[in-house]
């Protein structure tokens, strides 16, 4: 047998064309027949209390476009094609995707199918969230949410994140604390609850769900702007180790959220001049023989290194 | 099949408990949910919460406005405002939302907009007050005292947010304004110190453009941003003083400084991701080029330490430049529905460059003039693989290890005029970290409404950069909770290790955290929330320093350790009662009381006061000494809320705040803070 270029033209064609119809395979779900979706005005039916209010869910667009396919297009998007379970007269066992008894990742998978394209949830599938099994339901309500926006399964965000983080709520309780239970600011203003990128602003694993500034930078920036720099001189544990070397971001019984009642102690800790460590390998300064630490002067010492998060005057931060 | 006609109102219930520390205005419970009117073919809610709130404060008023801060006065407590369109296809718009929080004089203030047509754009603006008040405890003894106003406002428009290729524009800005008090040191080393007023003025300012492409199932996110910061706060003496420590010659008769001081730091952020079934992947690449201009110009008259008439002038300007680059790219794949695979590589690469100009003239005489620089670099690069594997339906383990390496590069000189630092002496000192962590943790769920979660992580670095700083660290964490239906009980306890030891020195801290929370709705006229948290913190750390501990001039004390301990009791209490859906009661108490930490020995018991230091600390120099801060926290409150009719409801509230610490009653205070006010909503 001969075989020609026409041959293996032909050949080539066909095992690409098997190759792209195995990837189509696995990119696209198995396909249903329009028939099997009965439109949301049949839902609208039986359920008038959830469909009546919902031209006020941010999911009614979905209607209110009326160019989507039918699995793109209002209760069947999320809930899955509704002709069995109309046929059955209704009931929980017929509806295709019923979220109350969805385990975790098939939420997940269901609101992805369509919430996926955003960067701020690129993450969310590796996203601490996830790995303890706490998905999309578990903080938004798709129908019944009291909050202004974002379908928030409480009034507050901060409501539904202290639901599981009591230790945070403590540290908020606290008299020196961010605005949080004030109004002034939320979660999210540091957080991502999708899923962050892996802080680079640290060596370590951890923080992990913690959103950064714009520039990759600690989000505490986004508000301290003074504090950015960058500076001629800047205090390299800012830099290197982060704002929480020296505070207790959430909240403190001390002020400024400082870790630490009294200053002196608190820049001791690093400052005791213990070669190996610092920028310089030769140990964060101690405080010379003019410092007579038994004298209340010396102890507060912000007094004279006014600028500790930076200077662009003086090496000791003086101005 | 419809659902139970209580269920908006159980729904409502459960929406609005675990309130117990939140403050007790503005109103949580609502009329109920209004249906609105509609109006050319759009649905308009709205509802205001009008009221007046009081306050009286006995004691340390400052430390009352350091931590609570709210005052006397009519307020719009809350609004809200809905119009939406009923077929989705509005005129200009489908969806109106304002939000609004305490405007009036509140001093945590906000509002919000959202403004959207569907498939052409949406627009959000977030606005926000906070006035800020601070004696300046602890830092400089009260001499770094702030009142100032922040304002933050974000605008962001998305252009054809539900098409493939969006298009966005933002625009924030940040500002900051108001009195402080800030300290100089003057005019030698052995100076003394005076507190300087200063009136801040920074903003910064942020304009975005970004655009997200859809191509080939990949999402392609570009954004660039401009940032301009400006700080011109004046810096002045306002009368003659003689400065912190008036025994003295030292003093200062007058000082003007202006310092104006301008950046920016524009940024650009590229990310491409994307997910299917069986894989996942997205990266992202960020550089920032921050570049800071300053001037500082300082003028100071007065007298030195030996008495002497001493008039000086400063004057340093300069650049800073700080280029940052980073970058993440993860991949994870799902070979199957119970594996998920993941590898994370980050790199990360800062370089502070600076340089400037310093040059000071003392009594006339015009001192040397010389050009500090200095270089500060850090790159950091960490890979991390986790992999999670769910066994069961009702068991899974997941696994990770991460390692990450850091090297830092420092030089810090100057050049003095006409002597050029040689080159050599510019070689960096460089030195290299490494961490190693691993992480392993559990997830049981044996039954629906019990899950149990245990995770560790222990980490390993081989050469921390300060002592305080994760050396052998280990972190033990353990959760469970029973969810059915309307009753919630968790149980939860963490525990943080690290030692950081070297040859001569050493630092241990151990924080341990244990909690019980839950709540429950038995009736739909009854909820209660409870929770209780303890906070535990032990840290020992060497230090080295110079006291006087006898005549004479200060010895060097290397033997010393710094030793705090703090054992904080948190507990939250709310219960809500609702008669015959006409009255709403809700009662919640908070207390948070920090015990202090165990006494060692008879004078081991060191309590340190945050405007004064430890007094006589030092006087135990060569033993451990205990820090610690005892204090109480306490805040119950009530509210009445009384539907008069459908749309109106008629509030009032009392909230009492009691700080209390062992240490010093001069920054004790008792505030009784209240509020009554008239809910509309229609």
């Amino acid at each position: 047998m001969r075989y020609s270029w026409g041959m293996l033209v032909g050949g080539v064609r066909v095992a690409l064309g098997l190759f792209f119809l195995f990837l189509f395979s696995l990119l696209t779900p198995g396909a249903l027949s329009a028939a099997d979706y009965v439109g949301s005005d049949v839902c609208r039916t039986c359920h008038p209390n959830v469909f009546t209010p919902f031209f006020r869910n941010p999911h009614y667009k979905s209607i209110a476009s009326g160019k989507e396919k039918p699995e793109n297009t209002g209760c069947e998007s999320c809930h899955g094609p509704g002709q069995d379970h109309v046929k059955a007269g209704g009931g929980k066992a017929t509806i295709p995707v019923a979220f109350s008894g969805l385990a975790p990742e098939k939420v997940l998978d269901a609101c992805l199918r369509c919430h996926s394209q955003t960067v701020s949830r690129a993450n969310i599938r590796r996203s601490e969230h996830t790995q303890r099994d706490i998905v999309c339901t578990n903080c938004h309500s798709i129908h019944s949410s009291p909050a202004p926006k974002f379908l928030l399964a409480k009034q507050q965000q901060s409501e539904v994140c202290y639901g599981c983080h009591a230790s945070v709520r403590a540290q908020f309780s606290m008299p020196f604390k961010h605005r949080v239970n004030e109004g002034f600011m939320q979660c999210t203003d540091c957080h991502n609850p999708h899923g962050s990128f892996a802080a680079t602003w640290n060596m370590s694993a951890r923080p992990r769900m913690v959103d950064q500034a714009g520039g990759n930078e600690e989000p505490c920036l986004k508000c301290h702007i003074d504090k950015r720099g960058p500076f001629v001189y800047e205090h390299a544990a800012v830099r290197v180790d982060g704002c929480e070397t020296c505070h207790s971001p959430h909240g403190s019984t001390n002020a400024r959220l400082l870790k630490r009642p009294v200053t002196f102690t608190l820049c001791l800790e690093c400052h005791n001049g213990f070669a190996n460590f610092g920028r310089r390998l030769d140990g964060p300064q101690n405080p010379s023989a003019s410092h007579n630490l038994a004298d209340p002067r010396y102890q507060n010492c912000t007094t004279c290194h006014v600028r500790i998060h930076g200077s662009n005057g003086s090496q000791l931060f003086f101005r | 099949m419809t659902t139970t006609k209580s269920a908006p109102f159980l729904f409502a219930m459960l929406a609005i408990t675990l309130h117990a520390q939140i403050p007790v205005a503005p109103t949580a419970e609502s009329v109920g949910l209004p249906r609105g009117d509609t109006i050319s073919g759009y649905n308009v809610r709205q509802s205001f919460e009008l009221g007046y709130r009081w306050h009286s404060v006995g004691g340390d008023t400052g430390m009352y406005r350091s931590t609570v801060n709210y005052g006397n006065g009519p307020r719009l407590l809350s609004s809200s405002l809905s119009v939406n369109s009923v077929d989705g296809h509005g005129g200009y718009f489908d969806l109106l939302q304002i939000n609004t929080l305490g405007l009036g004089n509140d001093p945590y203030e906000s509002a919000s907009l959202r403004l959207e047509k569907n498939r052409l754009y949406r627009y959000d603006l977030s606005w926000r007050s906070d006035a800020y008040y601070n004696p300046g405890l602890t830092i400089s003894g009260g001499e770094h005292f702030l009142d100032t106003v922040r304002h933050v406002q974000d605008h962001d428009l998305t252009l054809f947010p539900q098409s493939s290729f969006k298009f966005f524009l933002g625009y924030s800005s940040n500002t900051q304004t108001g009195p402080a008090l800030t300290t100089v040191q003057q005019f030698d080393v052995r100076g003394d110190e005076y507190p300087l007023f200063a009136d801040i003025r920074r903003a910064q300012h942020e304009y975005r453009l970004g655009a997200e492409l859809n191509l080939m199932g990949f999402r392609l996110n570009v954004l660039h941003a401009w940032v301009d910061f400006k700080d011109d706060t004046p810096v002045g003496l306002g009368v003659p003083s003689q400065g912190n420590n008036p025994a003295d010659l030292n003093s200062l008769t007058s000082l003007q400084r202006s310092e104006p001081y301008h950046g920016t730091s524009p940024y650009w952020r590229v990310a491409l991701f994307r997910e299917n079934k069986l894989w996942a992947a997205n990266g992202r690449f960020s550089y920032v080029a921050g570049h800071r201009a300053f001037v500082d110009d300082e003028t100071a008259f007065g007298f030195n330490r030996v008495g002497a008439p001493t008039g000086t002038q400063i004057v340093t300007l300069g650049n800073a430049e700080r280029p940052a680059l980073a970058g993440n790219f993860t991949f994870s794949l799902f070979p199957s529905a119970m594996l998920t695979l993941t590898n994370q590589t980050s790199i990360s690469h800062i370089r502070m460059v600076g340089n400037s100009y310093y040059t000071q003239i003392t009594n006339g005489v015009f001192s040397t003039p010389f050009n500090p620089f200095t270089f500060l670099g850090i790159r950091t690069i960490a890979n991390s693989t986790d992999a999670d594997l769910r066994l069961t339906k009702w068991f899974a383990v997941r696994a990770g290890y991460e390692y990450s390496t850091r090297r830092i590069r420092s030089i810090e000189g100057a050049d003095i005029t006409g002597v050029t630092t040689p080159p050599s002496a510019r070689v960096p000192i460089e030195q290299e970290n490494g961490l190693h962590t691993g992480l392993l943790g559990l997830r049981i769920r044996p039954l629906k409404a019990l899950s149990i979660l245990l995770d560790t992580e222990i980490g390993r670095a081989d050469h921390p950069i300060y002592p305080v700083s994760q050396r052998n660290y280990e972190t033990y964490r353990g959760r469970i909770e029973y969810k059915l239906k309307s009753f919630r009980l968790a149980g939860y306890s963490r525990t943080d290790y690290n030692t950081n030891s070297a040859s001569l020195a050493n630092f241990a801290s151990r924080s341990r955290q244990h909690g019980i929370d839950g709540s429950w709705i038995p009736k739909n006229w009854f909820s209660i929330d409870a929770s209780y948290t303890k906070l535990h913190l032990d840290t020992l750390g060497a230090i080295n320093y110079f006291a006087q501990l006898t005549v004479g001039p200060p010895q060097q004390v290397t033997t010393d350790q710094s030793r705090y301990v703090s054992n904080i009791h948190s507990g939250n209490l709310s219960a809500r009662v609702s008669i015959r859906q006409r009255v709403d009661v809700s009662v919640g108490y908070s207390l948070v009381q920090d015990v202090g930490g165990s006494v060692r020995s008879g004078t081991d018991a060191l309590v340190c006061d945050p405007s004064g230091g430890c007094a006589g600390i030092f006087g135990l120099a060569v033993v451990p000494t205990s820090q610690t801060f005892p204090l109480r926290y306490l805040s119950p409150q009530g509210r009445v809320s009384l539907r008069i009719s459908e749309k109106v409801r008629w509030n009032a509230g009392y909230q009492y705040y009691g700080y209390h610490q062992d240490f010093s009653a001069l920054q004790n205070y008792r505030a009784h803070t209240g509020y009554t006010s008239v809910l509309w909503a229609f």
